[in-house]
């Protein structure tokens, strides 16, 4: 199907039910009568009449709507849409580590999920956590809906609604008094956003900031380099979450996952280098736990020993760090950085990974090249590590940042638009911005939701979601994605370039003559796309597959929109050239920073709330944190033995001070972290931003100085020094994991490498293949059916980012709980992810990631314990949940061993506008109700209709379930295992392959495929595993 | 009462005069159990209005209070049978006088356990889905479930005791009807069912009792084996275990006879039954006490022992951490009140000393409430995966239903107790009878009487 240009905008309901829908060109639907109760006219009036009474219509008008009784058909069908049928769109996602081209899957008018673009030119590998939950974002109840202007009076602080009439003459107003000192602070854009950003604010006399609290300052150059780990043997990072929140997640965890398959022959052995083993540190082979900001040195001493080992030249910014010297200040065992040093050298293909956020200390920019340098020892340079594989767009530094508020403060700024950025949080308060906002004479904010920087300025004008814009980006490798409006704004909003198109036009700013001639911004985009991809029908191309691979985008063919030929970028953009050079790491620079204090604290960000903007998305305030499973809240990481030394507990407040503030937060031992350092979580404790964000949890940057890499102008998140003390009281620690160890249950595995080798050898040397859990598994649905649909899970993929677990909430109605709720372990994820800590024969543990949801039994206990039959067998091996049958015993939860049910204790709701993302294909469950994982059995029943109608049984790889199609490392494969030749049923041979509690018999059709590590592991488990690939 | 022992006239004074005018101290009672009845009915009611949620239960001890609450009650209701049917069959005469209010005390039991898996159901108004009534989707509830023979196995229970009591109750209607006037003369004249005392009758009588309690008697057994399937049936390491109904059986007669003692010594003193209910009684029903409590603690003993013989690493932790874990607690309590308490019950002195009778008895009901905690809560909240190992803490909706049904069975018993006759009047008319038959003959048996009631 080709999209229309323009996507669907019939919205039955609530889309379209703003008071002021007719903002949007073009847009004309049935529903557009519904603004206001004077429009009601005698059409609508009976309409109304017939079906929810008279009384209703006034304020079924504008009010969230009850759709039950109040849907109306459309009078004149719309040709694109099919009632029931959902259209998919590509657009792109912004506002995560990386820009995400996607498919929105829209059904009559609402967008119900987000899922990997596969049709993109440029590929895409999964999507996040955070990528799933913009439907969150999107249809937060939340968000600002029309203009406001602010009500200062009497030191009191109001809002005042007003139209956009006004707003936008405010806001021109505004623009043509601060010529010369107005400021337009924005995100990270890229493309022809960026152009047409910098060529708006020259021509209105503007600087145009775009910032990203997670700038990359310190790697420099005029791009971000991109990483291609999957041919590598040995990988090793430095500090940076690249599986988590650096750069490019999941491209990253792609090729990580790669260059860690068992079955290719080489199984790259992970080495990682930091305080505390972060998300991308937990699918470490081995950690060195080197002091917080020390990282690079052990970089810079490898790379002198490599280098001297393969009788190269010395690196120059690593000259004189010795391996001694590194260890001492860093802390790690001499010996083992030697070990290290030795196997790099002996690699061919190794490649090294740079410090990242967390690790970003007052030498940051020395620490990267040190780490470049390394990479260019090992040969990974060129090969595996391309710099400038992204660029970095208008990206300004923190540099710009604190220049910013020093002008604020001393007054020069006349107007400050903030558009998609939000400093009066991501900053450390120590930097002082919202203080320094009183300086500014006129402040506007182009913001979605009430944040903290938006409750600072005079004028809101409440911006589209992305989803309802149009917009584009630079993906890396010069692959260029297109982001269309998939549905019309769910408030009363408007997209922030075309607020600014508006005053453009109203000032006659000298914007080039087809700027001023489009009917909005959507116009200039594609005027802009077209003449770069040189025409109409490539245009439409692009729309469909969402963007535009490097090759066929001409770049230097797209107008910058100034009204001369003046340069393309803005300023403050691209880092000078010459950042690549600068002062070597010194040992004694970073000693200092490491030994300040009493314990050294890391902040760093989690994947589910990234810079703070997660925070308002109730899907991530309940994704457990992937390491320490806490909810709803902030927790501070210390080393159990740390804690015990300081008569701490899981759950006790605690206390830290910095030389800048202090904060409070439920402690929670965490065995992977060291003994002197101390952990805290970014993204919470926000004072503005909506009702889940607000005044939960603490801003870990209260405890940063704002202290900054001298040459890079990075901001420090490493190297600050606190004091840990207890408070007496006990905090509120939400933790949805009980024990971390699985005793050796058989639910979680890690084994050897070596092991593992030689039991594939014994499997194929043997010719015996390991068919009976398939054939076993096969036997346990209706032997007439041509399906039993089963699940490989391997473990070995796994990292335990949780993508899954927000993909499966937003596919099947799940509902959020809220914290009191989570307080009771209440949450309702059908797939949660065991984190466990599997001991190793040194004593020290590797982390096994367990996505974990129900098993599909061939004989199953839960069925027959249900005394109404509301879960049962069907024909093809699933376990199914009858909601309209279930009474609610709750027995077969307690009879599941894996605990993958999921009781409603309440009716839950979806506050509207919430609701309208609710999946049609999904019952919404009510209270008393049971629920578990179906394995997308509405997928699968789609599939089915589909093959049906064209005669066929359905094909291998036709059924994707959620959870499988947003894991950056395809570490899930669904299918039918009485097909020998499916992908499940290849996947569920493999000699690594186990049953969850498989001595309990109950023949799960999810079969696990075993971690695997490069650490020797006890003696029990080989003994194991050998009798398992045996038989 | 009158003389050493009481005649004829006197039983039918003495034992129909609970039933009139019952005095203010009675309606106090009455009011407080019918004030706890309005808290768990209410709090019941908030539950179902607000959801199940607001009980403590969670994920993973998916019961609590609730399903312990249905066994402790249901174990209750298993000493009314015993002491009617088997005691009956065995011909142990001293039941007669108890086995009126045991009775009772069974009904009123099955009464209050049998609304707890209702009070427990997420969505209560569909608990017809258990019953195999004729669905127009031909669905019939899951035969293989514990749940659904819980059903019929509570059911029929329920069913033949009240028809059992019932049927002891006949001739006592008649004499109540021949004592009434107005409403009572004709409401316990249908009660009777017309009884007139022919030989005829008290033949036809005498049969069907004897066949009632042949019927009731394997149900002693069953009910409570069936209860325990609820638990041994599934597959969670401290629930599935074949000793279990035994187990639960020996620990409802435990339960249930010491309940019976705790309500007959308060109501022997109030309603001055001291020459019917005598030391003897009591005496009897604490060494059934004593060897049930070695049936339940030798149980105990064997559940720990065979976790441990087992080798089964799962099922070795599931028992370490309930006694060792964080309801070490309920645990210990549970061993206390029903293993260690009750073996004072060797000393004579205790077994005939009513107040440390009664109290030792209330130690029993608390041990046996326990008891079912702990199985349910512990197994269910460290099972098979340590990653959802969890805890449960009842929330004040849980205990105000718990003490709801309290209120609620004692409620329906006190209004038993001015009713209808707490005391077999047949029974004892026919022992009475007999004994005076042996005390023209002996003398002997007077002065024993007469020390008996002291």
């Amino acid at each position: 199907m080709t999209p229309p240009e323009r996507p669907s905008e019939t919205g039955v309901c609530g889309a379209s039910c703003g008071c002021a829908a007719g903002d949007s060109p073009g847009a004309t639907t049935v529903d557009s009568n519904r603004n206001g109760a004077n429009a009601t006219s005698r059409r609508r009036f009976l309409q109304v009449l017939g079906t929810s009474g008279a009384g209703a219509a006034a304020a079924a008008a504008c009010g969230p709507p009850d759709f039950a009784d109040k849907m109306i058909p459309h009078l004149v069908q719309d040709d694109t849409i099919t009632p029931g049928v959902s259209d998919t769109y590509a657009t792109v996602l912004h506002g995560g580590p990386t820009e995400v081209p996607v498919h929105a899957r829209v059904r009559d008018g609402r967008v119900l999920t987000v899922a990997p673009n596969e049709r993109f030119p440029g590929g895409t590998q999964g999507l996040s956590s955070l990528n799933h939950s913009v439907l969150q974002d999107l249809y937060d109840p939340d968000r600002l809906s029309g203009p406001r202007r602010a009500n200062r009076q009497n030191g009191q602080s109001g809002w005042d609604g007003a139209s956009w009439d006004e707003a936008t003459q405010a806001f021109t107003a505004a623009v043509a008094g601060a010529a010369g000192s107005a400021v337009l602070l924005t995100g990270r854009v890229t493309g022809v956003t960026a152009r047409f950003l910098a060529a708006w604010a020259r021509a209105a006399g503007a600087e145009h900031i775009a910032w990203e609290p997670f700038g990359h300052e310190a790697i420099g150059g005029s791009g971000y380099p991109g990483f291609d780990l999957s041919g590598a043997d040995e990988i090793v990072c430095f500090g940076a979450d690249f599986l988590g929140t650096w750069l490019d997640p999941e491209g990253m965890a792609a090729s990580f996952a790669e260059a860690r398959t068992v079955e290719g022959g080489s199984f790259a052995k992970f080495t990682f280098v930091g305080p505390r083993l972060s998300l991308t540190g937990t699918n470490a082979d081995e950690w060195l736990e080197a002091r917080a900001g020390t990282e690079a040195l052990i970089a810079a001493a490898v790379a002198n020993e490599v280098a001297a080992a393969r009788g190269m030249p010395a690196p120059a910014h690593a000259a004189g760090v010795t391996v001694d010297r590194a260890a001492e200040v860093s802390g790690v065992d001499a010996d083992r950085i030697r070990r290290l040093a030795e196997e790099l050298a002996g690699s061919s293909s190794a490649v090294a990974v740079p410090p990242g956020i967390e690790s970003q200390g007052p030498d940051a920019q020395a620490a990267q090249r040190a780490v470049e340098e390394l990479n260019a020892v090992l040969g990974a340079s060129g090969r595996a590590v391309v710099a400038d594989s992204r660029t970095r767009g208008v990206n300004a530094g923190h540099r710009e940042m604190s220049r910013l508020v020093e002008r604020m403060r001393s007054g020069q700024v006349g107007l400050l638009v903030t558009a998609g950025a939000n400093p009066a949080y991501a900053l450390p308060s120590a930097m002082g911005f919202a203080d320094a906002m009183a300086g500014v004479a006129r402040k506007f904010a182009l913001a979605s939701h009430l944040d903290e920087t938006a409750a600072l300025a005079d004028w809101i004008l409440p911006a589209n979601h992305a989803l309802e814009s149009w917009t584009d980006a630079e993906v890396g490798s010069g692959h260029m994605a297109l982001g269309q409006p998939v549905m019309r704004p769910v408030f009363d909003t408007r997209q922030r370039e075309d607020v600014l198109l508006d005053a453009a036009r109203q000032l006659g700013l000298a914007l080039s003559a087809e700027v001023m001639a489009a009917d909005d911004y959507a116009g200039v985009l594609r005027s802009a796309w077209t003449a770069g991809l040189g025409g109409d029908d490539q245009w439409r191309e692009a729309l469909k597959t969402g963007g535009a691979a490097a090759d066929s985008l001409d770049a230097a063919a797209m107008p910058d929109f100034a009204a001369d030929t003046g340069g393309a970028n803005g300023t403050g953009g691209e880092a000078p050239a010459e950042a690549r050079e600068g002062t070597p790491i010194s040992p004694d620079r970073t000693a200092q920073a490491a030994d300040a204090g009493e314990l050294n604290l890391v902040v760093y960000p989690t994947p589910q709330f990234y810079d703070g903007r997660g925070a308002n998305r109730s899907w991530m305030q309940e994704q457990p944190d992937a390491i320490t499973k806490v909810v709803w809240g902030s927790w501070v990481e210390l080393h159990p033995e740390t804690a015990a030394g300081l008569g701490i507990g899981r759950g006790d407040m605690v206390r830290l001070t910095s030389a800048a503030g202090q904060i409070e937060a439920p402690a929670y031992p965490y065995r992977g972290i060291r003994r002197d350092t101390v952990a805290v979580p970014m993204g919470q404790g926000h004072t503005a931003y909506g009702r889940n964000a607000e005044a939960r949890g603490v801003n870990a940057l209260d405890l940063l100085a704002g202290e900054t890499d001298p040459e890079s102008g990075a901001l420090a998140y490493a190297g600050t020094a606190v004091t840990v003390e207890r408070t007496g009281n006990r905090g509120r620690l939400i933790v949805t994991q009980g024990a971390l160890d699985d005793l050796d249950r058989e639910i979680a595995h890690a084994v050897n490498i070596d092991e593992a080798m030689h039991a594939a050898e014994l499997a194929a040397e043997s010719h015996e293949v390991d068919l009976t859990q398939v054939v076993e598994a096969a036997w346990d649905s209706d032997p007439n059916s041509p399906y039993r649909w089963g699940m490989v899970i391997d473990l070995n993929s796994c990292t335990g980012c949780g993508a899954c677990v927000t993909s499966c909430y937003a596919e099947n109605n799940i509902p959020v709980v809220g914290e009191d709720q989570a307080a009771l372990r209440r949450e309702m994820s059908w797939l949660r992810i065991h984190r466990f800590e599997e001991e190793t024969a040194d004593g020290g543990f590797t982390t096994v990631h367990q996505p974990m949801a129900c098993q599909h039994c061939g004989d199953a206990p839960c069925e027959p314990v249900c005394p109404v039959y509301a879960t049962y067998h069907n024909p093809e091996g699933l376990n199914v949940q009858v909601y309209n049958r279930c009474v609610g015993t709750r027995y077969c939860a307690n009879n599941c061993p894996y605990k993958v049910r999921r009781f409603n204790w309440f009716t839950y709701d979806f506050d509207y506008p919430l609701n309208l993302q609710l999946n049609p294909d999904i019952t919404v469950r009510e209270v008393g109700v049971m629920e578990k994982c179906t394995m997308c059995v509405h997928r699968i029943n789609r599939a089915k209709i589909d093959a049906k109608e064209e005669g066929r049984t359905v094909e291998d790889g036709e059924i994707q379930t959620a959870c499988q199609s947003s894991c950056p490392t395809q570490a899930i494969t669904f299918g039918n295992l009485k097909d020998p030749d499916s992908a499940v049923s290849r996947a569920a041979r493999n000699v690594r392959g186990y049953h969850a509690l498989g001595e309990l018999g109950v023949r799960p059709a999810v079969t696990y495929l075993e971690a695997v590590t490069h650490a020797e592991m006890p003696a029990s488990g080989h003994a194991d595993h050998a009798g398992r690939a045996e038989h | 009462m009158s003389g050493n022992h009481p005649t004829l006239a006197d039983a039918n004074r003495d034992l129909t005069r609970p039933i009139s005018r019952p005095g203010k101290r009675f309606f106090i009672v009455l009011g407080v159990t019918g004030l706890g009845i309005l808290l768990g009915g209410g709090a019941w009611a908030y539950q179902i209005a607000a959801g199940i949620g607001v009980a403590g239960i969670s994920h993973p001890v998916f019961w609590g209070v609730y399903i312990t609450t249905f066994v402790f009650w249901v174990g209750i209701a298993h000493s009314g049978t015993l002491i009617s049917a088997i005691l009956y069959l065995f011909r142990s005469g001293w039941r007669t006088t108890i086995n009126r209010s045991a009775e009772a005390m069974t009904i009123f039991a099955v009464m209050t356990a049998g609304l707890f898996p209702l009070i427990h159901l997420g969505r209560v108004w569909y608990f017809y889905y258990l019953m195999p009534y004729p669905s127009d989707r031909q669905i019939w509830p899951d035969f293989r479930s514990p749940l659904v023979m819980d059903v019929f196995a509570v059911g029929t229970y329920l069913t033949i005791s009240a028809l059992f009591w019932f049927t002891g109750l006949i001739p006592d209607f008649a004499v109540l009807r021949d004592r009434a006037k107005g409403l009572a003369y004709k409401a316990y004249g249908a009660l009777s069912l017309g009884w007139q005392g022919s030989v005829r009758e008290w033949r036809h009588y005498r049969r069907v009792y004897l066949y009632m309690a042949g019927i009731a008697t394997p149900l002693v057994l069953s009910v409570h084996s069936v209860v325990s399937w609820d638990f041994a049936l599934s597959i969670v390491p401290g629930w599935h275990s074949t000793i279990f109904a035994p187990y639960f059986v020996a620990g409802a007669i435990f339960s249930g006879v010491a309940m019976v003692v705790t309500i007959m010594i308060p109501m022997r003193w109030a309603f001055g039954l001291e020459s019917y209910i005598t030391e003897r009684h009591f005496e009897n029903m604490a060494k059934l006490i004593l060897l049930t409590s070695m049936i339940v603690g030798y149980s105990y003993a064997t559940e720990l022992f065979v976790a441990y013989y087992s080798a089964d690493p799962i099922e070795i932790e599931s028992f370490r951490w309930r006694a060792n874990g964080a309801y070490a607690l309920p645990f210990w309590v549970m061993v206390f009140c029903n293993v260690v308490v009750p073996q004072a019950l060797w000393f004579k002195k205790i077994r005939t000393t009513l107040p440390a009778l009664f109290a030792l008895t209330i130690f029993v009901n608390i041990g046996m409430w326990y008891e079912r905690f702990v199985i349910i809560v512990t197994s269910l909240a460290h099972e098979y995966d340590p990653a959802s190992w969890g805890l449960y803490t009842p929330s004040w909706v849980e205990l105000a239903i718990l003490v709801g049904s309290f209120c609620w069975f004692f409620f329906w018993f006190l209004l038993f107790s001015r009713s209808l006759p707490v005391i077999s009047i047949a029974e004892v008319k026919e022992h009475l009878a007999h004994d005076l038959e042996h005390a023209a003959d002996t003398g002997a048996a007077s002065a024993n009487g007469s020390q008996e009631n002291g």
